[in-house]
């Protein structure tokens, strides 16, 4: 197993400006945009976090240690960005407060760029959290951690198909390591910056009768709040009956 | 200190345990009979006679003073005087011996039903309580929920239409939907439908059923039918109900073409070595505890298996898209499989 | 945005909820997942025929199996509380030696140069300070042994195998199998055990696991149990067997915390837990090599220093009141602390205790590190026995003989030290846990239940072995 500190091979290259990066600990005021971290318990969220803060966050091989957020920035070409690291979850569909946490932030905290990191080697199940944020955001970056492990595992991930097929940029990381982390923060300058502009995946496989109550309460929340990004996934919350989505509806915090 | 003795001491502590045993031990404590007599005041009556008023004339019965004395719980005397109280606040009228209900006593009735069922509803969803508490628990809460508590306690749960037996729930303007299908005798053989309401009441009846492993909204296929007995499979079980009993199963035929899998087995009884597919998740499992199996990835065609075994028995260890998550033999019991033919 | 429209798109939804039926959830779950495996197949490539991590599941075959399970288990925790206790020592005396025999004399006879008045420098440095001191000398050295060796086999992965095999047991009392290590934990710190209890997410277990914790047996309590039974148990064996006598009855006193804590889980779960959501999911991560220095540098800032720093704010307030009680005088020269020995005596009693051990717990609420010098304290004074540094400030001695001689003097039998043992086990927790439980709960009534559930408990069973104990 390798255990320096690999240089990656993009941290010479054009895009990446090494000089512009500076890691900022949880000192991030007068940020520029804030980037949320999402992802399955046990992904290596909170060692990406560390690794692009500078901040050693506890991260234990146990899911759920993230309980409440942890919050640290970093500044890369001028610009300065909050980093909000967020509970680890399953998904964003039942009730739990780590989810809720996680999901609040998402919908009502409006992140400029979500960072959601994904096991490399549980794609398969690390997707159906994908999948749900992508109906919440359309400026969103997939991290492909734990490449190592995938490596040793022979698991091999065609990362342009896989960025063609979920809209959103993919970079593949070893966080540990820090390997991948340059090139990560590149892509979320981009994405923030608007240079990438993504077309996320939304949700096709479900039974048709779903399919036209989501389309037709999608259609009359579109009518209501013209340009919402997230009006497939506000209509699945409300065919769940979710209370907090109704209210927030009702008090116009959803736009 | 001197005239102290241990055994008294401990005659003392073993009175005072015992006194407090009898007071406060579950449902049969002196001070929870008490409270609950205490409680009992008109207006648990008024509106426990309003119920069972709805609930005869709803079955097509006609209600005298003695029906009432002998279905509730109360003494003669408090319920005279409570229908006397009614009839001047026009709730009830006598028609001839018969008791009514007038429309504003009506409403009021659906009002206490509405609370009855929507509290089922939070019991079942949000709250551990097992379903054999859920009756006795809502029978005491709606006679305390405001109606302003009601509406919020009905749009923080969705609004739900039905309470967890099927029952229909009243809506804010005292609307009511109907208990769609069939009584379960009436189905033909072969023919596969969807539970949609178990009565609770007899409760002799409701008990057994619940003993039983069946669930609102599973589906059935019947496979025998006659004045003796019915037969039907649900989730992978056989069942055998006698006529009386089934008649308390409404059912909702269904028309279209679906395959019921047969040969359905539960996760729990998966041999290390074998490999299975998962057909879905019972009915049984609902709640926060069914979307969580879902999230996790025990969804219908997933392929699963036994990563490890416990030192204890269980909870065993399963192979499910590709991580190993532990699950008690209650939960595994929930998860419908078909096993594989041949090992990979 | 009009009210009106909103209104009407939540009835809408309302309508089609009710159109769709309730298999909402099931369905998009599943098509979610469906639009996953799509993904997979067109991007990822697994060598087929590849055994997923064979290395996790050879170490998953040996942790979790019938015969090597439970001793391997029962092998590490014995050798992370082995090395806490053992370890823990010689830092604890050489703290003990610079803050207690070095640092507060030196600020004594600072205090007196520059002239400050007598009770001024007996409230800042024999109340504050000293019981500050205390607490860093007995609290910091185990935690900071125990909390990292503890984050290691968790950022290994190991722990989550434990919670699976025990959670039958744990199930049985109706509660979660991750309770284990939040128990564990709690043999480090009840604060850190709490905080522990985050990783269950079933809300009824979680509660479980927070209001027992307490029975697991603390740092500040070890060297509690492990003085008072070597004083008094070790007597009364031969001196060959004193010191196996004396180590058994701390195990002892350790494992029925664990037999009440699986008693009271079970009494929680059918009573007062019973209507809390309870659902259960362990999910078991593979191994990853823990990174050593930087656990150590983590479990050192997030657990023990937090832990150290919440208990030296509650120690700070205590040891002036301990001070203060002993220093103001209610009737003549009576002070406050023996007017209040002299009420709870005739309890104290009842329970085979005394009122000096009661008083010592009601003021060293704060932090159970120390109850024993308190308690030496209290007794000299109360006593009015020569020894000792005077009123209000507590002390204790070099040799565990002349602390015998001092406890006895106080009229210690062997009675008063088993019930002060197992007083010491069952009593409310000390305030830093009973705020964090407050913290992690949120609600008065659990910070509550979890504070006098034990300190009853307490009473209830010295009483009976005081009064069983005096029938023969």
């Amino acid at each position: 197993m390798q255990t320096k500190v690999v240089k990656s091979a993009c941290e010479t290259c054009a895009h990446f400006n090494a000089e512009g990066l500076k890691k900022l600990g949880i000192h991030a005021e007068n940020f520029d945009f804030v980037v949320a971290l999402a992802g399955n318990p046990n992904t290596g969220k909170s060692t990406v976090f560390n690794a692009l803060t500078g901040l050693r966050q506890h991260t234990g091989n146990w899911p759920g240690k993230t309980v409440t957020r942890a919050e640290g920035g970093f500044q890369y070409n001028e610009q300065k960005y909050k980093l909000v690291d967020l509970p680890g979850t399953y998904s964003l569909l039942s009730t739990s407060t780590d989810e809720e946490v996680a999901r609040d932030f998402l919908l009502f905290g409006r992140p400029d760029v979500t960072v959601i990191v994904a096991d490399a080697n549980r794609l398969e199940r690390n997707l159906n959290l994908v999948l749900q944020i992508l109906e919440i955001t359309d400026k969103a970056v997939l991290c492909l951690n734990l490449m190592d492990e995938a490596k040793r595992n022979s698991i091999v991930i065609d990362q342009r198909v896989l960025a063609k097929d979920l809209g959103i940029p993919v970079v593949a990381t070893s966080a540990r390591y820090k390997e991948g982390i340059p090139e990560l923060i590149q892509t979320i300058s981009e994405v923030a910056n608007g240079t990438i502009v993504c077309k996320p995946h939304r949700i096709k496989n479900v039974s048709p009768n779903i399919e036209k109550a989501v389309k037709k309460l999608s259609k009359e929340i579109e009518k209501e709040f013209p340009g919402i990004a997230n009006s497939r996934w506000i209509a699945f919350r409300l065919l769940e009956g979710d209370s907090q989505i109704i209210e927030a509806l009702k008090t116009g915090e959803l736009v | 200190m001197n005239d102290y003795n241990p055994i008294s001491a401990l005659i003392i502590f073993f009175g005072i345990a015992i006194l407090l045993f009898l007071l406060f031990r579950p449902t049969k404590g002196w001070f929870w009979l008490l409270q609950k007599n205490f409680k009992s005041n008109e207006k648990v009556i008024i509106e426990d006679i309003l119920k069972q008023l709805y609930h005869f004339e709803n079955s097509g019965n006609k209600v005298d003073t003695r029906t009432l004395v002998e279905v509730l719980n109360f003494k003669n005397k408090r319920i005279v005087e409570a229908i006397k109280k009614m009839s001047i606040n026009d709730l009830v009228y006598f028609d001839k011996d018969a008791l009514k209900l007038t429309e504003e006593g009506h409403e009021y009735a659906l009002r206490i039903i509405r609370v009855h069922r929507l509290w089922e509803r939070y019991l079942a969803d949000k709250t551990g309580f097992h379903k054999n508490e859920w009756h006795d628990r809502a029978e005491r809460m709606e006679h305390k929920l405001s109606h302003d508590e009601t509406n919020k306690l009905a749009s923080q749960l969705g609004n739900p239409k039905f309470d967890p037996h099927g029952d229909p729930i009243p809506t804010k303007t005292g609307k009511i939907a109907d208990i769609e299908g069939v009584e379960l005798p009436r189905l033909p053989v072969n023919s596969i439908a969807r539970i949609t309401h178990i009565e609770d009441e007899p409760e002799v009846i409701y008990k057994q059923i619940l003993a039983e492993n069946i669930h609102i909204g599973s589906l059935l296929k019947v496979v025998e039918n006659n004045n003796t007995r019915i037969v039907f499979h649900s989730e992978g079980e056989e069942f055998v109900l006698a006529p009386i009993v089934a008649s308390n199963l409404t059912v909702l035929p269904i028309e279209k073409e679906v395959v019921i899998e047969e040969n359905i087995a539960r996760l729990s009884g998966l041999q290390e070595n074998e490999m299975a597919e998962i057909i879905g998740i019972s009915k049984e499992s609902r709640g926060e505890s069914r979307r969580r199996l879902l999230d996790l990835g025990f969804v219908k065609g997933s392929k699963i298996k036994i990563d490890l075994l416990n030192p204890l028995g269980e909870p065993h260890a399963y192979l499910v898209k590709g991580t190993s998550i532990a699950l008690r033999k209650d939960q595994a019991s929930k998860i419908l499989i078909k096993k594989s033919e041949h090992a990979d | 945005m009009s009210k009106k429209n909103i209104e009407h798109i939540i009835e809408l939804s309302n309508e089609l909820r009710w159109q769709i039926g309730d298999d909402f959830h099931d369905n998009l779950t599943e098509g979610i997942y469906a639009d996953a495996a799509n993904i997979v197949r067109d991007s990822v490539q697994t060598e087929k025929g590849k055994k997923r991590f064979r290395l996790d599941s050879k170490i998953d075959k040996i942790v979790t199996s019938k015969t090597f399970g439970f001793p391997i288990m029962f092998l590490i925790l014995g050798v992370v509380l082995w090395l806490t206790i053992i370890g823990a020592n010689y830092p604890s005396s050489m703290l003990a030696n610079l803050l207690l025999d070095t640092i507060h004399p030196a600020l004594k006879s600072g205090a007196s140069n520059i002239g400050m008045p007598w009770w001024l420098d007996g409230f800042l440095i024999d109340g504050v300070y000293l019981a500050v001191a205390w607490v860093i000398a007995v609290m910091l050295p185990p935690m900071a042994i125990f909390f990292p060796m503890f984050t290691l086999l968790e950022d290994f992965g190991y722990l989550p195998r434990v919670a699976f095999n025990l959670d039958n047991l744990f199930k049985k009392s109706g509660a979660h199998g991750k309770q284990a290590l939040t128990m564990s934990m709690g043999f480090g710190c009840n604060a850190a055990g709490i905080v522990a209890t985050r990783i269950i997410d079933s809300p009824r277990e979680r509660l479980i696991a927070i209001i027992t914790n307490n029975f697991s047996l603390c740092n500040g309590r070890w060297p509690t149990q492990i003085l008072i039974a070597t004083i008094f148990i070790g007597a009364v064996v031969p001196s060959s067997f004193s010191s196996v006598a004396a180590l058994l009855s701390v195990i002892g006193i350790a494992v029925l915390g664990m037999a009440f804590m699986f008693l009271t889980s079970w009494g929680l779960s059918k009573t007062v837990l019973k209507g809390e959501v309870s659902t259960f999911n362990l999910e078991l991560p593979p191994y990853r090599p823990p990174r050593f220095w930087r656990t150590l540098y983590t479990s050192l800032i997030d657990r023990t220093l937090i832990v150290l720093w919440r208990a030296i704010v509650f120690a700070a307030p205590a040891g002036a009141v301990i001070w203060l009680i002993c220093n103001i005088h209610v009737s003549g020269d009576v002070s406050i602390a023996a007017w209040l020995i002299d009420s709870f005596d005739g309890f104290g009693w009842l329970l085979g205790l005394n009122g000096v051990i009661l008083l010592a717990y009601i003021v060293a609420i704060p932090a159970n590190e120390i109850v024993i010098p308190t308690i030496l304290m209290l007794t000299v004074l109360a006593t009015g026995m020569s020894g000792g540094e005077g009123a209000g400030v507590m002390f204790e001695l070099d040799s565990i003989s002349a602390t015998g001689d001092v406890l006895r003097a106080g009229g210690w039998t062997l009675l008063t030290a088993i019930n002060l043992m197992l007083f010491s086990l069952l009593h409310n927790p000390c305030s830093t846990t009973i705020y964090t439980i407050y913290k992690e709960t949120k609600s008065a009534k659990w910070t509550a239940v979890a504070s006098i559930l034990p300190v009853i408990l307490g009473f209830i069973v010295t009483f009976l072995v005081a009064q069983i104990w005096r029938l023969f």
